[in-house]
């Protein structure tokens, strides 16, 4: 028993570092901002706190909160040109971001080991701090999303014009989304340098980008669950697939497919909606 | 109450406000009449801060709130009720009327739901129901009343008739003749001019981004030119 647990204790500290990340592109598409920069904020993160260890030899802690602040700075200003973004326009911006980000810490040599990455990191994150920050990301965003914020996230999101002429400050509430985005992924980039010994600049580009975003779509991009959920299933899916060997990534891109086609919602919404559906019929036969 | 100097608006070259002044006095009810594209809408949008004019003034109480941003503008009681029911479909009726409440911003509330449910009894019914999924009228009353939680002091109505079947005008302007009864000031769009005649004290006619007549509604229904063009008759 204890073997079998060992044996996927990767798959899970995997998983629980993704969740964070997938929070991250979560809650701005929460707030009506269509920016995919999450994989920017965790490579700033990542290499913060990295270079925090190695370069500088400083506690983990104190690289953790200097890859959550970085990340948080970097989402902020990226916020101000992204306000007079919107749509389609915002998501070329973000793509272009991650792209400036890769390039620097391939060509900034002596501070991130460049294209051979940065070596030899600590090794100072199990799978019990993992478990912590996700269950925290995890509350975070789900009081978040039960409080005043999340109401005012998604009066923007489904009517910006509409939530303007009702007192919700468009600029204010999508920086904010935006910062709590890039500290979560700043943060949870910084706990992936502190597990896997090495950053290599190319983790942090489009790859990561897709892998977050499926995420969030295949589980759903309304509720907590939905990033719980896809993040889950991405994970453990080429797992099972093992058998196909090569053409694992096939099922992948089928599953993505099958999903937008016909839960658009993404599975935990559609499964969500479905149960709220059922309970107010029942409730109305009932009265 | 309100008060618009000569106000200018023209987006990319097409002048939508070309020079628009007028008064609204508390408790009043003043309608706003005209064709379509005369520039009624752009003139409540322009009131509320969602479009930025290119001169003139905007006072309300004393207050310049000229191109400010719309939250701004919420924060001085001036709530608008966009056209075309516009709720958040996704939320229900009860998270649709909770988020009005954002504009109060603070002030004390004018009314509470139960309030609104006391004018609009249908959505105490639907409350828990999904916005979206609501008929026309009740979307009507819904957005009226998500207004009423931020606490108005002067409350913009986009045209509320629009694409209703009669018998629910009829109702939503019951309402609204319960609202202004209750004292609260209202600015009214209306294509309706019938509609906006009989239930406003003043109105506005708005024709190509100019006021080219204005006075009491009883007067203006007497109006030969208005009776010709806008209510049907001659």
């Amino acid at each position: 028993m204890s073997q079998f647990i060992a044996g996927y204790l990767p798959l899970f500290d995997l998983y629980l570092l993704h969740l964070g990340l997938a929070f991250s592109q979560y809650i701005v598409l929460r707030a009506g901002v269509f920016s995919l920069a999450t994989a920017a904020f965790a490579g700033i993160g990542a290499y913060t706190a990295g270079i925090f260890a190695v370069n500088l030899g400083l506690h983990p802690v104190l690289g953790l909160a200097a890859g959550t602040l970085t990340g948080m700075g970097a989402a902020l200003f990226l916020s101000i040109p992204l306000a007079r973004l919107r749509g389609v326009y915002q998501a070329i911006a973000t793509v272009a971001f991650i792209q400036i980000v890769v390039s620097l810490n391939i060509y900034s040599e002596s501070l991130t080991g460049g294209a051979m990455g940065l070596n030899a990191i600590p090794k100072t994150v199990g799978t019990g701090v993992l478990l912590i920050a996700a269950v925290a990301a995890t509350y975070l965003v789900w009081s978040i999303e039960k409080g005043r914020l999340g109401r005012a996230f998604d009066a923007i999101r489904q009517d910006e014009a509409v939530a303007a002429s009702l007192g919700i400050s468009i600029t204010w509430h999508q920086a904010l989304a935006f910062a709590i985005s890039g500290a979560l992924a700043g943060l949870f980039g910084g706990l992936e340098a502190y597990h896997s010994y090495a950053l290599d600049p190319n983790q942090f580009g489009f790859h990561l980008l897709i892998t977050v975003l499926s995420y969030v779509i295949l589980g759903g991009r309304n509720s907590v669950a939905g990033p719980l959920i896809g993040t889950a299933i991405l994970i453990i899916l080429p797992e099972l697939a093992r058998p196909l060997a090569e053409n694992r990534l096939i099922i992948y891109g089928i599953m993505l497919i099958v999903v937008i086609n016909y839960l658009p919602k993404g599975i935990a919404d559609t499964a969500i909606d479905t149960i709220r559906a059922r309970r107010l019929k029942r409730r109305e036969a009932a009265a | 109450m309100l008060s618009i100097d000569t106000l200018k608006v023209h987006y990319s070259g097409i002048q939508a406000l070309r020079g628009v002044s007028l008064e609204v006095t508390k408790g009043e009810t003043v309608a706003l009449i005209g064709p379509n594209g005369a520039g009624k809408s752009s003139l409540l949008n322009t009131i509320s801060g969602l479009v930025k004019p290119n001169s003139g003034n905007v006072v309300f109480e004393d207050t310049a709130i000229t191109g400010a941003a719309p939250w701004a503008v919420t924060k001085t009681g001036i709530l608008q009720v966009p056209e075309g029911r516009r709720v958040f479909a996704e939320m229900t009726v009860l998270e649709n009327l909770q988020v009005g409440q954002t504009a109060l911003h603070g002030r004390e509330p004018t009314y509470g739901l139960d309030d609104v449910f006391r004018v609009f009894p249908i959505l105490q019914e639907r409350r828990e129901q999904m916005a979206g999924s609501l008929s026309g009228g009740q979307q009507q009353m819904l957005v009226i009343g998500r207004g009423l939680m931020g606490g108005p002091r002067l409350l913009l109505l986009d045209e509320p008739s629009l694409g209703l079947a009669p018998v629910i005008i009829a109702q939503v302007f019951s309402a609204l003749s319960e609202l202004k009864q209750q004292g609260l000031t209202i600015l009214l769009v209306e294509q309706n001019a019938h509609l906006a005649l009989t239930a406003s004290d003043r109105a506005y006619v708005l024709e190509q981004g100019q006021i080219v007549k204005s006075g009491a509604s009883a007067d203006l229904r007497e109006d030969p030119e208005v009776a010709a063009l806008y209510l049907g008759q001659g």
